[in-house]
């Protein structure tokens, strides 16, 4: 085995990696002209798809990524994700729309009121583990919606806060082409800088801590403030993510973070598979987009009177909800290690059947 | 005025406290934190609108009927879904109960629609006087039933055979293995227990307003019950959903309507920070 | 082995990408898009709504409402020689799903014009795209202020506002009851359009010399004891009730426990059959609704017996009464008739320069006539009150559209 300090990357994987970059600077053409090199493609073949969908992908993105940082590489299993991203979005209101604060300067102001907010939601995890934990976090969303809720009531409308087109300079974010040019990258910064971290000694600790607390702790692991860590970084990204759900928004209520919506991060991160940051971006994938792509597949005619053309018609909000839940209901029972677990088997196979003589 | 506030929370509470029971039996069972009970509580609603309605049962053959089909999919849904998947990490079961609850729901509204049913049980109406306070016979049959129930289920977890065979089977799957029990009849049987009390919590709560997809928010107030009251406890459960039934009331009176949903999480916070094992629960060890 | 997982990651990113591609170039090319939803042989009309989320229960039944109206037409022919194909978007009442959605409906499976936007905070953050775009809104499920003023001719609202319920509301009660200084209670659900509407009901109030205290109540209520007993301290004339179905139906439950008799009215959302149902005939005594809408089958005007007849063919006959039901079948006629206008050659374009001219929807009962002007698009302002008779199984409306005229002033 030979140690090197520098991961190389073979001839094959620059070439996906340039590939991949080319795609991925395409698509916003793609999506908004809807044509592919001046062909114009039909709705179903661009899978139903947009780039204000994307958008809110890359944004879920960022939570996910931070969720699974939390849970699958820390151990700290959180269903208040969307009270951090609360939290980002009334730094945004605090700092912009009522201090008039710079774009840049508002996001680092989210970046400290999430890690504060984190730190002290993960204050319990001192005191209890587990389900009790988990128990924790569900009553710290409770609280930081209802101190958003009020907030709102006091100082805005009841009918939301509303949050100005973000400026860099001179550059206006009101393009969904430019809102891809700035979340793209952050994703794949915030994605990297997380492996990173992981890589580093403190990194390892939080691994080893999630695998057996008491054997990490036996080595010299101070538990207490790793998690603590964990838990402010996590929520730090997190609400960088709100700031940018807000803006992106331009008008939000309490009611836009919901359980439904710190629930959708754990979905993303189970079925992306728990641990593993690039299967969390999968996950963020799947769970937007599928409905769409699923909604797509479905004809929207209102002509047809027998029972299956009226069911797709008439019913196909719930009829897309039920095939999706059944779906991922399917996944959990058939890849339990998420879409990473499958790709990792997937690869084992595929190598076994490359070895045999 | 207090009086009737206390009372109002009492029966309240009391649906509650069946929701949050059939909750405690599922997780003390089979150590699973059901995030569908809240859509149990509305299949039962949905069972009674379609055995009073539809199929037009007279009343004691349509009692039977949703307890029969609530069982029935407590027990179908450990078979097909929960079997499967146990021994796997907790919160890959939390996810799949929520799916769960997501499909049962978009069901139920390709089934009935979207609008909601009345529901016509020939329950009494009317008002009972004591003394200042009103209660309505509705809401006191809905507590009598409950509290039926729940005695119920106390005397056959501490006296039947069966009932002793499924603590011993929460409380030490191995031991029970090897004397020869089938562990997943036990917690088919939980299941099926759970999802019926669920349901008749379903039926009181669409009697008293409408039988709707919408209950499912007010069958997950029984989470905090049962966190309150004792995650391992069956006593608990029932003393937590009166708690919660009795705060909500107080708190939307003395505070505002708006405060009551804030002051039970926060009650829970400090309860986890304080006695996380819950009022009744027992302090769990941890083996190394 | 980081490198291999993310050159794996990579990978796998890039098959689906590839998966993609493949399908594009399998199947044949699609046509050139029209950019306005209008083809050949049919015309795109957007519906965004909630069809799957918390207030399904009465969205998703406008949405019924509204394409079983555009079926009736396509049965007789369509319109100028094209049928209408209704693309109908769910939003799950989530502001993000809805933005999407719009997009989808505007550039996407472009649509000529789109109706309903049931959700406020989305027409909010949605409003200066939709006035500084090229999509009109025809026939809103509600009212904000951001998008209805000032008046644009990109935006028509369908439904009666929540200012002119107050109104027509608190006059008829405060003018039948012969009240010099009313004292009313707004009991409403903790939400944006709950305090709106208390603002709407305290103006009217305060104008006819009342005065109208507010009290809230959580969404997901089973028990309205702590209400009812302010409501014994306040001791108002009349009620009026803003929230859900269950809003409405603890209310009366509730009165009638404590054995109060005080007149209650809910706004039209309220307006439907299953609601006066649940409370049973003894709490619903006391119970109206105030609608600009004529719920199915309880009169016999002309649109009232179109409706009525289409909707028992087609199986609808208890959604008719569904006062949603109703407003998405007008929403429909009017789309329809603006489509008519157009003749052989319509456009987003056109649609909007023929809307902003100004036009008349009559819909022979079911409203009173519904008047846009270029300088008022606020939709349909007159009202009825409407109880329900359980003897029949209809709704029963309390006087005719023109006895209530005076108020809309």
């Amino acid at each position: 085995m030979n140690k090197t300090s520098k991961p190389s990357l073979s001839a094959g994987a620059w070439l996906w990696l340039l590939l991949c970059a080319a795609v991925l600077a395409y698509l916003p053409t793609l999506l908004t002209e809807r044509a592919f090199l001046g062909m114009p493609l039909s709705n179903t073949q661009l899978l139903n798809l947009g780039l204000s969908q994307i958008n809110l992908m890359l944004i879920s993105m960022l939570g996910a990524l931070s969720l699974n940082y939390l849970t699958g590489c820390a151990g700290l299993i959180s269903i208040g994700h969307a009270a951090f991203f609360a939290t980002g979005a009334m730094a945004a209101a605090v700092f912009d729309t009522q201090l008039g604060w710079p774009f840049p300067l508002v996001l680092l102001a989210a970046a400290l009121a999430g890690a504060l907010a984190g730190t002290l939601a993960g204050l319990p995890s001192l005191r209890v583990r587990g389900l009790y934990f988990v128990l924790s976090t569900l009553a710290v969303h409770y609280v930081v919606t209802y101190v958003f809720l009020e907030y709102q009531f006091k100082y805005f409308d009841v009918v939301g806060i509303p949050y100005a087109t973000p400026r860099l300079g001179d550059w206006e974010l009101n393009t969904p082409v430019r809102w891809y040019a700035l979340l793209l990258p952050l994703v794949v910064l915030v994605y990297w800088g997380l492996k990173a971290s992981l890589k580093s000694r403190e990194g390892r600790a939080m691994l080893a801590m999630r695998d057996h607390e008491l054997a990490a702790t036996s080595v010299g692991v101070d538990v207490r403030i790793l998690r603590l860590k964990a838990f402010a970084l996590s929520s730090a990204i997190a609400s960088v993510a709100g700031a940018l759900f807000a803006y992106y928004l331009s008008n939000v209520t309490s009611e836009a973070f919901n359980i439904l919506f710190a629930i959708q991060f754990i979905a993303m991160i189970i079925i992306g598979g728990m641990g593993s940051l690039s299967g969390s971006l999968v996950g963020a994938a799947i769970w937007l987009l599928l409905p769409s792509i699923i909604g797509g597949l479905s004809p929207q005619s209102s002509e047809s009177n027998e029972f299956l053309g009226k069911l797709l018609v008439e019913h196909r909000a719930q009829l897309v909800q039920l095939i999706f839940s059944i779906l991922v209901i399917v996944f959990l029972i058939f890849a339990p290690g998420g879409v990473a677990g499958l790709a990792t088997s997937l690869k084992n196979a595929w190598q076994a059947w490359r070895a045999k003589p | 005025m207090f009086e009737q506030v206390f009372f109002s929370g009492l029966a309240l509470g009391s649906i509650y406290g069946l929701v949050a029971l059939g909750f405690a039996v599922i997780f003390k069972a089979t150590d699973v934190f059901n995030f569908a009970q809240g859509m149990f509580v509305v299949c039962g609603a949905y069972f009674a609108v379609t055995a009073i309605s539809i199929l037009q049962l007279p009343f004691p053959l349509a009692i039977l009927f949703i307890i029969g089909a609530a069982a029935l999919l407590g027990v179908l849904i450990h078979m097909v879904l929960i079997q499967p998947l146990s021994g796997r990490p907790m919160l890959s079961v939390i996810m799949l109960t929520i799916a769960l609850s997501i499909a049962l729901r978009a069901f139920i509204e390709i089934v009935f629609g979207p609008q909601g049913r009345s529901l016509a049980t020939p329950m009494p109406t009317g008002v009972l006087m004591l003394g200042e306070v009103r209660i309505s016979y509705l809401h006191l049959t809905a507590a009598l039933v409950s509290w039926v129930c729940m005695a119920g289920f106390g005397l056959f977890f501490r006296f039947t055979s069966v009932g002793l065979l499924m603590r011993a089977c929460a409380d030490n799957h191995e031991a029970v293995v090897v004397s020869g029990v089938n562990v997943n009849t036990m917690n088919r049987l939980a299941w099926g227990i759970g999802s019926t009390l669920a349901a008749v919590g379903g039926v009181f709560l669409g009697q008293l307003q409408i039988a709707s997809t919408e209950l499912e928010g007010i069958g997950l107030l029984a989470l905090p019950a049962v966190v309150i009251g004792g995650m391992q406890s069956i006593p608990g459960a029932i003393i937590g959903g009166l708690l919660v039934g009795i705060i909500e009331q107080m708190a939307a009176t003395y505070i505002s309507p708006k405060s009551s949903d804030i002051v039970i999480y926060v009650l829970l916070l400090l309860i986890l920070m304080v006695r996380p094992w819950g009022l009744f629960g027992q302090r769990e060890l941890g083996r190394v | 082995m980081t490198a291999s997982t993310l050159a794996f990651s990579h990978q796998a990113r890039h098959w689906g990408l590839l998966l993609s591609a493949t399908l594009c170039s399998l199947t044949a090319w699609g046509q050139d898009a029209p950019q306005d939803g209008v083809y050949k042989d049919r015309i795109d009309w957007g519906v965004l709504m909630d069809m799957s989320g918390p207030t399904s229960a009465s969205q998703g039944i406008w949405v019924h409402g509204f394409r079983d109206h555009m079926r009736k037409i396509n049965e007789a022919g369509g319109i100028n020689g094209r049928k209408i194909n209704v693309l109908a978007e769910d939003n799950r009442f989530n502001p993000a799903t809805d933005k999407i959605a719009f997009e989808k409906l505007v550039s996407q499976t472009p649509v000529i014009a789109i109706s309903g936007m049931g959700t406020s905070v989305s027409q909010v953050a949605l409003a200066p795209t939709i006035k500084a775009g090229k999509v009109p809104i025809v026939g809103t499920y509600t009212a904000t202020k951001a998008l209805s003023e000032p008046v644009s001719p990109m935006v028509y609202n369908g439904f009666c506002g929540y200012k002119q319920m107050a109104q027509a509301g608190v006059g008829y009660h405060v003018d039948k009851l012969k009240l010099k200084s009313a004292k009313v209670v707004t009991l409403a659900i903790e939400t944006a359009g709950g305090k709106e509407y208390h603002d709407y009901v305290a103006e009217a109030v305060g104008k006819l010399g009342g005065s109208a205290s507010h009290l809230t109540v959580k969404v997901t209520a089973v028990d309205m004891t702590p209400q009812i007993l302010e409501i014994m301290k306040l001791k108002p004339d009349f009620i009026t009730v803003y929230g859900v179905s269950n809003t409405a139906i603890l209310t009366m439950k509730g009165l009638a426990q404590y054995g109060l008799n005080i007149p209650t009215f809910g706004i039209t959302y309220l307006g439907a059959p299953q609601i006066f149902q649940s409370m049973g005939s003894a709490a619903a005594a006391n119970y109206k609704f105030i609608s600009c809408f004529t719920p199915g089958g309880a009169d016999q005007t002309p649109g009232n017996k179109a409706l009525s007849q289409y909707a028992d063919t087609i199986g609808r006959g208890d959604m008719k009464q569904d006062i949603n039901y109703v407003a998405g079948w007008i929403s429909a006629q009017m789309a329809a008739e603006a489509l008519t206008k157009l003749g052989k050659n319509p456009t987003r374009a056109r649609l909007i320069e023929t809307l902003s001219k100004g036009f008349t929807v009559n819909t022979q009962g079911l409203t009173a006539p519904i008047t846009y002007t270029p300088t008022n698009n606020t939709g349909p302002v007159v009202f009825k009150l409407i109880g329900y008779d359980f003897a029949v199984n209809k709704f029963k409306a309390y006087g005719e559209f023109a006895d209530y005229e005076k108020y809309a002033r």
